[in-house]
């Protein structure tokens, strides 16, 4: 019985292990949460509103920096880009100080276009690339009107490629916890397959064991060489529908970004 | 009268073979006859086909109960080691015997251990203290010497893939490749027993050939043996199954070097040189554990077992659960080393 209860606390530990990674901790702290949702074109209700910011709160705080959402009407026609930067010189956003790190989705209502901008450590762990992915990600639910599963979508995606090194390609299979999970199991099985398979005893001789090596051998051999065939296939280029990059905002503020329509 | 049985020369109880000494062996006095100097009793004698098939215990006189496959017992009310000679004779004449070199107790003693390692069977079978049944059996086997034709026509490919400017290239070079192959095998046992398992007997092997001795009945004498249920023409099918995968991964290994082979012609020639009908040593082990009967088998030269053990679900499980858990952890620690979070 004690191997039983043994064994059920290894896979209850594992359960729990697995739980973890896949939700992060809710602990809402509604008092604490700072603005970092500007709906000025009104595309949250109120509820939604609370809800998103909240959860922005909680995810930038476990990577330091500020995950900020900015939508706008844009009367003016002014360019997406250029939004998103005068919005952090004149904001001043930062987790850890004014001017400091923090990643900003600026939504685009007149030419519906998005920009997505890293600063700081924000730049640092969200290059272009990445940014690129994150928009991609949220391109279709933008198109069609889902904002609240748009924001949810970035705001998670954000937290979740922030958590790996620069310069990874963080949608690697390896990274991906489901693959992990998979790929345990499946050693698991192939491992304990095997031991059953071999509690009954197996084969150990092979033709070795019974050629009589003095008379056998090859008496004629013949490899000829008849044509060679080749084909070609054109390399695909990454192509990434977005454009743009980043840039430096009038303040001197250096960032990272990804711009597209939706 | 065609049953053999060998009395002490010094004290007239009956004598078996002892495989520690390889002797014929008096429990009762410990005289021990060397069996390469005994005349065996099976060459003076002449059988008429139409003998009554009645066989008498020489001791006691009580008719003999037996399978008629079985060649060599004890007698059920005396026990004295009995040797039914014509079923021994003729065509069912052995040529050769490996002698049982594993005594009784020393198969118990490794049957034990080898309970003890079965990594995934229940605690209480691993006691191995339900053991119902321990027989010596000679099971009739025949060695068969093949020479084999081989000839093979396929068509191989070296595929290389290289890049020039926007192109990715695959280039294929086709062969044709022919290869002939004399292969030639010696004794290649097939159990020739109806009773017996063919996959428990083929995982038995090797069966050390260096043991391999001229056959005389004295080697039978407390043991069980068994005839053959088929002769070496009924079982050539078998045997050109079993060399066939020798075969075919000898012409594997003969075309390397190779993307791929595909063989478009095989044409093997099976020839059987002889066969010979042998007798190897078996333990058989019968095993009683939560009222459901197991078969063992153990090679009774070099104490290998064979047999499926019941198997534990719950170390199943454990097994299962710390195989899983390492692995995951072994992931997480790949992906964390090449730049992803750990949690
Ligand atoms: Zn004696
Ligand atoms: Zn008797």
């Amino acid at each position: 019985m004690k191997k039983h209860r043994s064994t059920m606390a290894v896979l209850a530990l594992l359960v729990m292990f697995a739980v973890n990674l896949v939700l992060p901790a809710q602990v809402v702290n509604a008092a604490d949460d700072k603005q970092l949702i500007f709906d000025n074109a009104h595309l949250l209700s109120q509820e939604e509103y609370r809800e998103l910011n909240a959860m922005a709160n909680e995810y930038g705080a476990k990577r330091e920096t500020d995950i900020m959402i900015l939508t706008s009407t844009n009367p003016e026609g002014a360019d997406v880009q250029k939004m998103t930067e005068n919005f952090y010189d004149e904001q001043a956003p930062g987790y850890d100080k004014p001017h400091g790190n923090a990643v900003i989705l600026t939504l685009d209502m007149y030419h519906r276009e998005t920009y997505l901008a890293g600063f700081y450590k924000g730049e640092q762990y969200l290059d272009d690339g990445r940014l690129n992915k994150i928009r991609n990600k949220i391109t279709p639910d933008l198109s069609n009107g889902d904002y609240k599963l748009a924001f949810e979508q970035y705001i998670k995606t954000t937290y979740k490629y922030m958590g790996f090194k620069p310069g990874v390609n963080p949608d690697n299979i390896m990274f991906n916890i489901w693959f992990q999970l998979g790929g345990a199991a499946v050693i698991g099985v192939i491992v304990v397959g095997i031991m059953a398979y071999r509690s009954g005893g197996r084969v150990t001789v092979n033709g070795w064991t019974y050629e009589d090596t003095s008379t056998s051998g090859i008496l004629d051999h013949q490899d000829r060489y008849i044509r060679t065939t080749t084909t070609r296939r054109k390399i695909e280029k990454n192509t990434s529908s977005g454009s743009g990059g980043g840039g430096t905002t009038s303040g001197g503020h250096s960032h990272s970004g990804s711009r597209g329509s939706f | 009268m065609p049953v053999i049985e060998y009395k002490c020369q010094s004290c007239g109880s009956g004598m078996v073979f002892d495989s520690e000494t390889e002797t014929l062996s008096c429990p009762s006095c410990g005289r021990k006859d060397n069996i390469e100097q005994i005349p065996d009793p099976l060459k003076q004698q002449v059988f008429s086909e139409d003998e009554a098939r009645e066989y008498h215990c020489t001791s006691c006189g009580a008719v003999i109960m037996t399978d008629p496959e079985t060649s060599a017992t004890t007698c059920s009310f005396c026990g004295s080691a009995v040797i039914l000679s014509d079923r021994l004779t003729g065509s069912l004449a052995p040529a050769m015997v490996i002698p049982f070199s594993v005594s009784k107790e020393e198969a118990m003693k490794a049957f034990k251990k080898w309970c003890r390692n079965g990594l995934l069977t229940p605690s209480g079978f691993m006691t191995a203290d339900r053991i119902k049944g321990m027989t010596g059996i000679y099971v009739p086997f025949w060695l068969y010497d093949l020479n084999n034709q081989v000839e093979v026509h396929a068509h191989a490919t070296k595929v290389r893939i290289y890049t020039s400017g926007d192109y990715e290239y695959t280039e294929t070079q086709h062969f044709d490749v022919y290869r002939k192959i004399r292969l030639n095998y010696v004794k290649v046992p097939i159990d020739a027993s109806e009773k017996m398992n063919d996959a428990l007997m083929d995982k038995l092997e090797p069966f050390p050939y260096e043991h391999l001795k001229e056959f005389k009945t004295p080697y039978l004498a407390g043991y069980i043996a068994e005839k053959y249920s088929f002769d070496d023409k009924a079982l050539f099918p078998r045997v050109k199954d079993k060399i066939r995968e020798y075969i075919d991964s000898y012409i594997a290994s003969t075309v390397s070097g190779y993307t791929s082979v595909s063989y478009t012609d095989k044409q093997i020639d099976t020839t059987p040189k002889q066969a010979k009908y042998c007798l190897f040593p078996v333990w058989m082990i019968n095993y009683d554990f939560h009222k459901s009967d197991y078969t063992f088998a153990m090679n009774g030269q070099t104490g290998k077992v064979v047999g499926k053990p019941p198997i534990s679900k719950a170390k199943v499980a454990a097994w299962f659960a710390g195989v899983f858990g390492v692995s995951l952890l072994s992931l997480k620690l790949i992906s964390w080393m090449m730049g992803g979070g750990f949690l």
